[in-house]
């Protein structure tokens, strides 16, 4: 019997000029012929998943102009894409963003080794696994109501805060290089601007997204 | 939604049938024909009504249809929600029996009927094991009304009272009786319409007793009386409480409905079918199933009567008892009825879903979404033909826009586009929980997304489908093969070989896909997600290629790709993303602009290289069909390039006619191994004061590329070049008009490979003082194929503001390098002003000469500007040397100027003359002359070069003059009032006014000016000019002294002294008022320089007024010398001083003369005193009596004691005696006064002219 449990399925970092900075994608789900982990989308699909965020920050900076709320940078939950991914966000002050796209099944807590990869796996394209792992749960809670069919843990709002705040502690230093400019390129019309090219920093990245769970306390 | 049986999933209202209102032709109700034949006609036989009130009636009942209301309780206007269906007269109920088959035999026992609509009865599709099906929905919804609203009218004729009536109560039992045999439980609501006004029906009130008591209708609920004698809003109020208290009526009726079923329910026992059956397995429905029924009709009779909690109750022990033992589990998956029992628990899963959603739970909702697709996909794991397969991700398709469009019709005023969220906040009760993200409802885009998405997997399943499934089954085989489908979960969708099938068209996945991404495209768009609009308009593009949609991908994806942010954003996987879908559509329909400028936008290095892509902007249409060269113009504001271009000035100032280093570098960022471009020509275009610049291509025989990923720095040279405007129209001409421009033209090789930096190190001339900027680079490609002009905007921060110099390039320091400030060029003509006099006064017209000396290397055609500044300039002209025409100026006030006055052609280091001349001016001031040469050279025409020469003109006055005027004794006697023949005189000449015949006084003005000019001036004569007079008086002024023939010549700083007589005459002798008269004195001068012929300049001077007369008496001192034995005096050779021969004592004569101009008779006293200085001959003390108009002279001789050439101080005092004051006695010639005495100057030996300073001396009368 497995739970799925939340993961992070990718962690992006987007510049003051809605500048993609850096993607961290990791992996979430099995990919049926292989057996292996892989990430739940292709790059480009997360690409266009962290750029339709910029959206729902804008329109909410905007509704916070409007109506003179002062932003506290954690933005919750941006949108649900579907049933299995979710975009949290978050934006300093200086304008940069960050997003935390949640895979709600994407890690199986379970003794079993081999079967939960068919529970929670099957990626975008078959939902047949992705409702294999629910009917697991759905079986059992057949008789109890409709809430506790999908059977996977839920998140508050506020449980991305502290992978916020590591990516913001990991920004920080990272500006503190002095060989690193944010705003490098970055001026006025210019079209190319820089991508973040540290490689302490993209680990950093995934360390986070990788130690994250649900409910955790302990900062990241 | 649409998939399901009509009215399967709609929200249940009331049915309220309104009868007899308007006689318009109604849709029959009943449309089956085998209902129809044996249906139930009620009918009234009276007329329907007709009229304005009864159509505004049953149009506002009409308006209050509830079928289009969204599905939320937010409705709150209006207590009811209804059905609404209008009919005549007559009402066809369906039967509400079955009759039996017709084949069938008779039992003895007679058989019990059942609905036509029930399992138990053999002509319902549902015999004799199904469920329940749309049509006992719809029994409800359309057919059976709650309430049956008969309108009458009441007629207000009292002889027609009784009969009306009577035929009224009868019509309305009849009908009333009718529906009681009918067997429907329909309730009869009765209006009676009168054309009264609501306030006139206290007599009908009887009559209305009457009716109520023969119908035994009550008139709180069923019986309502209409005064239709009022406002139409008055008359709406009125049928809208008709229509609530109905519909507690009509609440009563579904809750008298739902009692039965529960009744039913509770029996516990199935019923038994009218006939077993006797064909198939003869199987019945089972008592689950049956209670499966119940629960569902209770849950819809709950519905109808708005009351959602109870509807999901009973919804959720239906949903669940169907999934329970013995009802769908012992279904064969073979069977319809496996399919007719899940579309069951779609509709009771829908139904629970949007009674969620109408009390507002919409995380529940969500979750109630879930768990039917998870227990449904169970279930058919388990029972059904599995989930892997193309059926089941069309219900899952099917199942995420059922949702979407449930959550449209709920229509969450938090889900509005103009809202701010893009989902809802969980309720209240779960708020506390732990919710999956997609608990929140989001708003219908993200569900239609996913239907998309579901319909895209559908697809791939149907194409996994074998062939042998998609051929057609042979008709003659047909029950032979069914079994063979058995993998295949065909609920509500096609059969295998109708889904894809090997010939002819399938189900179309793409249009459907198509539809719901556009429906979400059109949701994001509608909240401004304009991005998350782009990445579904992806999918799209994705679905439009695949079917090879390419004018339609065009259409839809082209505006996307100019508007995309992706690029703006630096997002450049997106952007290649979309650019290849776009380009292979472009491509295909032969869109080769577009095509042109993808492939321009992709060569940049930063995008992903596509494998075996040849990247070569020559060979971009191969394969792209074109009719004719296409000529695509773009910017880098709207389309990105690997090209990146920089220019840079190497100073930031430069002078007109000298050139200016620059630097103009483009680099390719291509994909290493591209080909290299060859650019035809680079435009650069200035703003300001430069010429645009233009460099074409020049093939040249060696091969640039030697360092392919290197810097190659060049210097074309430039030349000025005309072109016609017609063969450059895009260009930026700085003026429309004409009709060439010049620009700077280079030539070189203009390849640039991949990687490199092309530097083109230039010598810009500069032509045009002003400052030039850099603002755009252009570049032309023009392969055989096509001609491509791409502009980039120089941005004033470019990272890559650097100044190459090979192998090395150093960041250029200044602010802006791609400005220049161009002074102008250094004029090398020389202005002068030449014989410029010290000072200029007013009066005198100036001349000012300019001299013009070219100092240019080749000879100059001059024009001159001369402008003159200050206040009340002065008109001025101005000719050039070489005998040009005089230029009068234009302007006035402040500023006076004459433009273009033509000099002409000025040899090299020869000069020029013109001359300015000022008119006089009279006053002293200061004027600004300026003066502008404006020269072009003969070998540039075109470069207008300005000398501008300031000259400050001063002018001053060059005298000030200082007056006194002194009186004088008027030597003629006044007239005598005694001397009657003068009085005639007088008489006789009274018609001429010409004469004057008031007294007249003489006066002496005495002007002393002094020369304020800097040089000697030559003063020619001065004149005194009596310019007005006040007070009707007389006035002439002569000059009493003569200036020497050529005039005095004035020093600076030195005075002078004029005299002149004034006479002044009253007109009136009777006018003795004082009067005023106003003089000028004019000094003419010329400089000692001047042409003697020449006329001389006039200084005017105009004097305050001075009072010619006065009508006081005053006291006059004159004095002459007698002289006793010597000769008479040299008449006076030095004027200035008398003079006589000291030889003989002499006598000093002394008149006082007393005038009285007044009226009165006046009395003086006159005292002489002793004197040491002389003695005296007259009276010591007398008494003098004056008449009016009078005078009188004492005279007094004296003999003075002193040595010659001294004063004496002869004290006389002049005595009113009536009035004891004393007069002042006013000298005249010859005397001076020294407080409140006269002085008399004693002559002696010739020599006392020495001391006359500046007092009175004056020689002697004649």
């Amino acid at each position: 019997m497995a739970t799925a449990i939340p993961a992070i399925a990718c962690l992006g970092v987007i510049g003051r000029n809605n500048n993609p900075l850096h993607t961290t994608i990791l992996p979430t789900t099995t990919d049926p012929q292989t057996g292996r982990l892989a990430p739940l989308r292709t790059p480009l699909q997360f690409s266009l998943l962290l750029s339709s965020t910029l959206d729902i920050f804008e329109s909410r900076a905007r509704h916070a102009v409007a109506s003179n709320t002062l932003l506290s940078g954690d933005f919750g939950l941006l949108h649900a894409v579907d049933d299995r991914l979710a975009a949290y966000g978050f934006e300093t002050n200086t304008g940069v963003k960050f997003v935390a796209v949640v895979d709600m099944r994407g890690r199986i807590l379970s003794g079993v080794g081999g079967k939960p990869a068919a529970g929670a796996g099957g990626g975008v394209s078959s939902p047949g696994g992705g409702v294999g792992a629910a009917g697991t749960g759905g079986a059992a809670a057949s008789g109890t109501g409709p809430s506790s069919v999908v059977g996977a843990v839920g998140l508050r709002d506020g449980e991305l805060k502290v992978v916020f705040r590591a990516m913001q502690t990991a920004y920080v230093r990272l500006l503190q290089n002095p060989f690193y400019d944010p705003e490098e390129g970055a001026k006025a019309g210019q079209l190319q601007q820089k991508r973040i090219t540290s490689r302490r920093f993209a680990e950093e990245m995934r360390r986070i997204g990788d130690k994250w769970v649900p409910g955790g306390v302990n900062t990241l | 939604m649409d998939d399901y049986p009509t009215g399967n999933l709609d929200h249940n209202a009331p049915l309220l049938v309104v009868s007899g209102l308007g006689t318009g032709a109604t849709k029959p109700m009943l449309v089956d024909p085998d209902l129809k034949e044996h249906g139930i006609l009620i009918r009234s036989e009276l007329p329907p009504i007709d009229g304005r009130e009864a159509k505004t009636i049953l149009h506002y009942i009409q308006e209050a249809d509830a079928t289009n209301w969204p599905w939320n309780a937010s409705e709150t206007t209006k207590k009811y929600r209804f059905k609404i269906k209008t009919v005549g007269r007559e009402l066809l109920l369906p039967p509400r029996r079955a009759r039996l088959p017709e084949d069938y035999e008779v039992p003895p026992s007679p058989p019990v009927l059942h609905s036509p609509f029930s399992p138990l009865s053999p002509g319902s599709t549902l015999y004799p094991d199904g469920l329940i099906d749309a049509r006992w929905i719809e029994k409800h919804q359309e057919l059976i009304p709650s309430i049956c609203l008969c309108f009458y009218n009441l007629t207000s004729d009292p002889s027609l009272a009784t009969l009306h009536d009577n035929r009224l109560k009868t019509d309305i039992n009849a009908v009333k009786h009718a529906l009681q045999q009918s067997g429907h439980r329909c309730r009869l609501a009765v209006v009676i319409l009168s054309d009264q006004a609501p306030g006139a029906m206290e007599p009908f009130q009887e009559r209305l007793e009457h009716i109520r008591r023969g119908t035994g209708l009550d008139p709180k609920t069923s019986l309502f009386v209409l005064p239709t004698k009022r406002s139409e809003a008055e008359l709406e109020a009125a049928a809208d409480s008709v229509l609530s208290s109905v519909f507690t009526q009509a609440t009563e009726y579904y809750r008298d409905l739902g009692r039965r079923t529960r009744k039913k329910k509770g029996r516990g026992v199935a019923p038994q079918p009218t006939i077993p059956p006797t064909s198939g397995t003869s199987h019945t429905l089972s008592l689950q199933g049956w209670n499966v029924r119940y629960d569902f009709k209770a849950a819809v009779f709950a519905e109808f009567r708005q009351d959602m909690e109870a509807a999901v109750r009973s919804y959720e022990q239906a949903y669940e008892s169907l999934f329970g033992t013995d009802v769908l589990e012992t279904v064969p998956s073979w069977s319809p009825r496996f399919n007719d029992g899940r579309l069951l628990a779609d509709v009771i899963a829908v139904r629970i879903l949007r009674c969620l959603l109408w009390t507002g739970q919409s995380t529940a909702a969500v979750r109630r979404w879930q768990a039917h697709r998870y227990k449904l996909s169970d279930f058919l794991d388990q029972r059904g033909r599995g989930t892997q397969n193309y059926g089941w991700q069309a219900w899952e398709s099917r199942w995420a826009e059922v949702m979407a469009r449930l959550v449209e019709k709920a229509a969450f005023p938090e889900l509005e586009p103009s809202g701010l969220t893009l989902f809802r906040a969980p309720e209240k009760a779960l708020s506390a929980e732990r919710l999956q993200p997609w608990e929140m409802l989001h708003h219908p885009g993200y569900w239609y997304r996913i239907a998309a998405r579901h319909t895209l997997d559908r697809r791939k399943l149907a194409y996994s489908i074998p062939e042998d499934d998609r051929r057609p089954p042979d008709p003659s085989a047909k029950r032979m093969t069914v079994n063979i489908y058995n993998s295949y979960d065909t609920y509500m969708c096609p059969e295998p070989y109708e889904e894809y099938p090997l010939a002819g068209q399938g189900t179309d996945h793409a249009q459907k896909a198509l539809t719901h991404l556009n429906l979400a495209i059109g949701e994001f768009l509608k909240r401004r997600q304009k991005r998350l609009a782009v990445e579904v308009a992806l999918e799209s593009a994705v679905e439009l290629e695949r079917i090879g949609a390419w004018k339609q991908l065009l259409e839809f994806l082209t505006p996307v790709w100019r508007a995309m942010s992706f690029r703006s954003e630096s997002w450049w996987n997106l952007t290649e993303a979309l650019s290849w879908i776009l380009r292979k559509a472009a491509a295909q329909s032969g869109q080769a602009d577009l095509v042109i400028a993808i492939d321009w936008e992709l060569m940049n290095s930063r995008y992903t290289r596509r494998p075996q892509w040849q990247y070569d902007m020559n060979r971009a249409l191969e394969g792209v069909e074109v009719e004719e060269t296409p000529e695509v113009s773009l910017n880098d504001d709207a389309v990105t390039s690997f090209l990146e271009s920089s220019f840079v000035f190497k100073h930031g100032e430069g002078r007109a006619g000298q050139t200016c280093p620059a630097q103009l570098a483009i680099t390719s960022k291509a994909f290493s191994g591209s080909a290299p471009v060859v650019l035809g020509e680079i435009h650069v275009e200035f703003e300001g004061s430069l010429r645009a610049l233009h460099l074409k291509h020049e093939s040249s025989p060696k091969p640039m590329n030697s360092e392919p990923r290197g810097m190659i720095v060049t210097s074309p040279s430039l030349t000025e070049t005309n072109l016609e405007i017609d063969t450059a129209p895009d260009d930026d001409v700085e003026e429309a008009s004409s009709s060439h421009v010049t620009v700077l033209e280079g030539h070189d090789d203009i390849t640039i490979a991949a990687g490199q930096t092309r530097v083109f190190e230039l010598d810009v001339p500069l032509r045009e003082a002003g400052e030039g900027k850099a603002t755009s680079v252009r570049v032309k490609l023009a392969p055989e194929a096509f001609t491509l002009n791409y502009t980039m905007k120089l941005r004033e921060d470019h990272s890559t503001e650097v100044w190459y110099v090979a192998p090395a390039k150093r960041r250029v320091t200044r602010a802006n390098p791609l400005v220049i400030k161009v002074l102008p060029r250094p004029p090398k003509m020389e202005v002068k002003f030449v014989n410029v006099l010290k000072q200029y006064y007013a009066g005198e017209p100036i001349h000012i000469e300019v001299q013009l000396l070219n100092e240019e290397d080749v000879e100059a055609n001059t024009r001159l500007d001369v402008h003159l500044y200050g206040q009340d300039v002065p008109h001025f002209k101005a000719h050039a040397e070489n005998g040009s025409e005089d230029l009068n100026s234009a302007g006035e006030g402040e500023e006076a100027k004459l433009d273009g006055l033509v000099i002409g052609t000025i040899e090299a280091s020869k000069s020029a003359k013109a001359t300015i001349i000022i008119n006089p001016i009279n006053r002293p001031t200061a004027y600004d002359l300026t003066i502008k040469a404006w020269y072009t050279l003969s070998t540039d025409p075109g470069t207008h070069i300005v000398q501008i020469v300031a000259f400050q003109l001063n002018i001053v006055n060059p005298f000030e003059a200082s007056y006194d005027l002194v009186p004088r004794l008027h030597s003629e006697p006044w007239p005598s009032v005694f001397d009657h023949e003068a009085v005639r005189e007088l008489d006789e000449n009274d018609g001429s006014l010409s004469r004057p015949r008031g007294l007249a006084q003489k006066w002496c003005l005495i002007t002393r000016f002094g020369s304020f000019a800097t040089e000697d001036l030559r003063v020619v004569d001065f004149d005194l000019q009596v310019k007005g007079t006040q007070g009707g008086v007389v006035c002439s002024a002569s000059k009493n002294q003569t200036l020497p023939e050529e005039g005095i010549l004035m020093a600076p700083k030195t005075m002078e002294e004029a005299r002149f007589d004034v006479v002044a005459q009253k007109l009136s002798l009777d006018d003795r008022n004082p009067s005023t008269a106003d003089l000028e004195f004019m000094i003419r001068w010329r400089r000692t320089s001047a042409d003697p012929a020449s006329a001389p300049n006039a200084t005017p001077f105009l004097l305050d007024p001075f009072y010619v007369t006065v009508a006081e008496p005053r006291v006059l001192a004159s004095v002459y010398y007698s002289v006793a034995s010597s000769p008479s005096s040299p008449k006076s050779s030095t004027p200035s001083t008398p003079s006589l021969s000291a030889a003989a004592p002499q006598i000093i004569i002394l008149d006082i003369t007393i005038e009285n101009p007044s009226s009165h008779f006046l009395t003086f006293g006159l005292t002489m005193e002793p004197s040491d200085e002389f003695a005296f001959s007259g009276a010591k003390t007398t008494s003098l009596n004056v008449l009016p108009v009078a005078r009188r002279t004492v005279t007094y001789r004296l003999l003075p004691v002193v040595e010659g050439g001294s004063w004496i101080n002869p004290q006389i005092t002049v005595r009113d005696k009536y009035f004891q004051k004393v007069l002042k006695i006013i000298p005249t010639e010859g005397m001076k006064r020294e407080g409140e005495n006269i002085l008399i100057w004693v002559p002696g030996q010739g020599e006392g002219g020495d001391d006359d300073d500046d007092e009175e001396q004056e020689r002697t009368e004649e």
